[in-house]
């Protein structure tokens, strides 16, 4: 008797009438025109995102081929790791650059004899000499700062030492040992360049011009992939030409 | 015409029939309209049966079957040729199905409430009043049961599908539609007797 209902039952619904032709052709157009609705909305999206893209692969391409990229990448790296660029600027306004000469070596001042480093008659200071986009290169190279996560890494913290002796301290000497330890430690390191350009930085403070030269010669030439080409090929024309 | 002459006309109509079937998915993978119409003039009618027959309430039923053919083109994606494309609806209104259920059974026990059931109409002959009293019955009692079971009721007992085009269906293995069938026709005899008994 059970089975008997169930199956009537079954038989009953299956038989129920369904939509109308009506109904159908209403649900059909329906579904059609929803469809063609996607497809508008689909090709005006992509009509936006098209050039917003080219524009993005342009800008990454001329970015890769003329070095800026890296620069760019660890600026945007920077802001959100939430770090302040370094923390104070390399050289003090107010002081000279080559504060500290290593004896015998031939300082910037105007005070060097004739002999050992001829100067231009009217020697600008020399941090007014130097160019001011040198300048913010040392206050706040966005890449000078490796991030928190790296601190497992010994190379990555004899580059903080570095760092911490060149743009905190100011102590050249020490940050002339550092840029040479972490260069030992990592010769190919993710952050070599930066390391080898404040290396010079640090050399002309010593006051160790030709050595300098010799640093900053590579970038000057572009062997950076344009990475502070232009702020090196500036600090060697300001550069003595004689040590 | 001889046997391995119509042998070689059936090869070439299959052929020419997997050729425009294939061109048909590749249509719908591009969300082409025309090929979704296509699809709803050769399906509409068996994709809104199931969805009448699950849903147990014609305007959801509609609901659905506006529902499974948008879905249609993004879905087509996933469509593999070892299964029918009415399959491959019916499965996709089985995974688009669960809110329309629920919609139609509240809207159903709303009906109830109020007392306003099209069911039984006096006016109908005496069979087919019954018939339709019956097939509400089981609508209303299916509404007590999973979806899953619900599913395959409807696909097994309703649609008389076989288990294993229902499994296909539902994208579980045999045993589990099997299961789930079994469990369903328990439960639905006892709903249907205490009703019955009322």
């Amino acid at each position: 008797m059970k089975r008997d209902l169930l199956d009537e039952a079954v038989s009953a619904l299956r038989d129920t009438d369904t939509a109308s032709e009506a109904e159908a052709k209403q649900t059909r157009a329906d579904i059609l025109s929803g469809l063609r609705r996607t497809r508008v909305q689909r090709r005006t999206r992509i009509a936006y995102l098209l050039p917003i893209a080219a524009t993005f692969m342009v800008a990454s391409a001329w970015g890769a081929a003329s070095g800026q990229a890296r620069a760019l990448w660890l600026g945007v790296e920077h802001v959100f790791s939430g770090s302040a660029p370094s923390a104070a600027p390399a050289v003090k306004k107010s002081a000279p650059l080559v504060s500290a000469p290593a004896p015998g070596a031939p300082t910037l001042t105007p005070t060097t004899p004739a002999s050992e480093a001829p100067l231009p008659a009217e020697p600008p200071p020399v941090t007014a000499a130097l160019p001011v986009a040198a300048l913010s290169a040392t206050k706040a190279s966005p890449s000078a700062q490796p991030s928190a996560g790296a601190s497992d890494d010994p190379a990555l913290a004899l580059y903080r030492a570095a760092h911490a002796a060149h743009f905190v301290d100011h102590d050249p000497a020490r940050a002339l040992a550092g840029w040479d330890a972490y260069l030992k430690a990592a010769p190919n390191g993710v952050f070599a360049p930066e390391a080898r350009y404040n290396r010079a930085l640090s050399l002309i403070r010593l006051g160790r011009i030709a050595e300098a030269k010799r640093a900053l010669e590579p970038f000057a030439q572009g062997q950076n992939g344009g990475y502070r080409q232009q702020e090196a090929g500036s600090l060697l024309s300001r550069l003595p030409t004689q040590q | 015409m001889n046997v391995s002459e119509l042998a070689m006309v059936t090869e070439q109509a299959l052929g020419e029939t997997a050729g425009l079937h294939d061109e048909l998915i590749a249509r719908l993978k591009r969300a082409e309209p025309s090929a979704v119409g296509e699809v709803y003039d050769a399906h509409h009618a068996a994709v809104r049966a199931f969805a009448k027959r699950l849903l147990g309430d014609a305007a959801s039923a509609e609901d659905l079957v506006h529902e499974v053919f948008l879905a249609l083109p993004k879905a087509s994606h996933n469509f593999r040729a070892e299964s029918s494309l009415r399959t491959f609806l019916i499965s996709i209104a089985v995974n688009h199905a669960r809110h329309h259920v629920r919609a139609a059974v509240r809207r159903r026990r709303a009906i109830s409430h109020y007392g306003e059931l099209p069911t039984a109409r006096p006016a109908d002959p005496e069979q087919d009043a019954r018939r339709r009293e019956l097939a509400a019955l089981l609508t209303r009692a299916l509404d007590d049961l999973p979806i899953e079971q619900r599913v395959a009721f409807v696909l097994c007992e309703v649609e008389e599908r076989s288990s294993r085009e229902a499994a296909a269906i539902a994208g579980v293995p045999e045993a589990t539609v099997r299961t789930r069938l079994f469990h369903a026709k328990r439960k639905l005899r006892e709903a249907l007797e205490t009703e019955g008994a009322r």
